[in-house]
């Protein structure tokens, strides 16, 4: 068994290791905008420097050593939007923030209105609304959602993932 | 053929995964879905480098690692991406309707708050939060995990809100 990776893969390793990294960097950077533009920009980033790499390190590039090191940054990738979107679209982790930051014991209807900033949760539905609609999933008419076609095949999907996976 | 490797791994965590999520879940095994995604993990790769050792004559590790964390990456954002969003709860719940109708007030006035009402009650029993009476506190552990997500948030440049940014 060979445990050393091609130069390709050590390059991936080395910037999945970096792209924490550079997240840091670019949230001191205002021009780069909110959470999730800047991790977008992180990604593009990580694959130029990858290209970069394969280009300028010596040798031949072996395809298999390449695509092993792209698998290796897409991972990195998905498993920092994994752990970067809990912490910034997370609801449990920011119902508990919200309780922390409010320094002492709150009714339901309290930490509800800690939770969105002195908003009710009106808002925060129309916020997750806005998404199903903004992908064209539901619509709204005279009060009342509504699944459109598009909404009720990423059900499905959405069951048998569910399904496939486990969850029932 | 070490990437072959890896893709019999992904088959065998593919089976392990959801049986594990399965058993769970019928013998009340006091286990997270996250912590049986590990496990299952943990097995499948070393079955798979146990199962390269012995069949390829010259096994390349790192070919078939990449593969393998990526499609389990794979497996575990889509597992994340329908396990609790609040979004797609809200489209199933439109969907399995018999009109496949809900008026918005009723999503605001009741399945929100009920979503609300389950994630205090995940928090509770993790232990990061503990009722008395009608008011609820952070526990030290939750106080404490406040803290570490605050640091991350401030370091990172994410909002406290956890709500989408359209205007990205």
């Amino acid at each position: 068994m060979n445990l050393l990776p091609g130069p390709a893969q050590a390059a991936a390793i080395g910037l999945s290791l970096a792209f924490p990294l550079l997240l840091l960097l670019y949230a001191r950077i205002a021009a780069t905008g909110g959470a999730g533009r800047r991790f977008r920009l992180g990604c593009v980033s990580l694959l130029i420097l990858y290209a970069v790499a394969c280009i300028a390190l010596p040798g031949q590039r072996q395809v298999g050593d390449v695509l092993g090191g792209l698998f290796l940054l897409g991972t990195a990738m998905m498993l920092c939007y994994i752990l970067f979107s809990l912490l910034a679209w997370g609801f449990t982790l920011t119902l508990l923030t919200a309780l922390v930051q409010a320094g002492r014991p709150l009714t339901l209807e309290q930490w509800a209105t800690a939770y969105m900033q002195g908003g009710d949760l009106g808002t925060f539905t129309h916020n997750r609304l806005k998404l199903l609609i903004g992908a064209g999933m539901v619509v709204t008419a005279d009060g009342r959602l509504a699944p459109t076609t598009k909404g009720v095949a990423v059900a499905h999907l959405v069951k048998l993932v569910r399904l496939s996976t486990g969850l029932g | 053929m070490s990437f072959a490797v890896g893709l019999a791994a992904v088959a065998v965590f593919a089976l392990l995964a959801p049986a594990l999520q399965f058993m769970a879940r019928t013998r009340a095994w006091p286990l997270g879905p996250v912590a049986l995604l590990a496990i299952a993990a943990v097995v499948s790769h070393g079955l798979g480098v146990t199962l390269g050792i012995l069949v390829v004559p010259q096994f390349q590790y790192w070919d078939a690692a990449s593969v393998f964390g990526f499609c389990v990456m794979a497996y575990v954002f889509a597992f994340g991406a329908v396990y609790k969003s609040v979004s797609l709860g809200i489209l199933l719940s439109l969907v399995d309707r018999p009109d496949r109708r809900a008026p918005l007030s009723e999503i605001v006035e009741r399945q929100v708050p009920d979503l609300f009402r389950g994630r205090i009650g995940n928090l509770i029993d993790g232990g990061l939060v503990e009722r008395s009476e009608s008011h609820f506190a952070a526990t030290a552990a939750g106080r404490n995990m406040a803290g570490h997500v605050g640091r991350l948030r401030r370091a990172f440049g994410i909002g406290d809100t956890s709500l989408y940014d359209f205007s990205e």
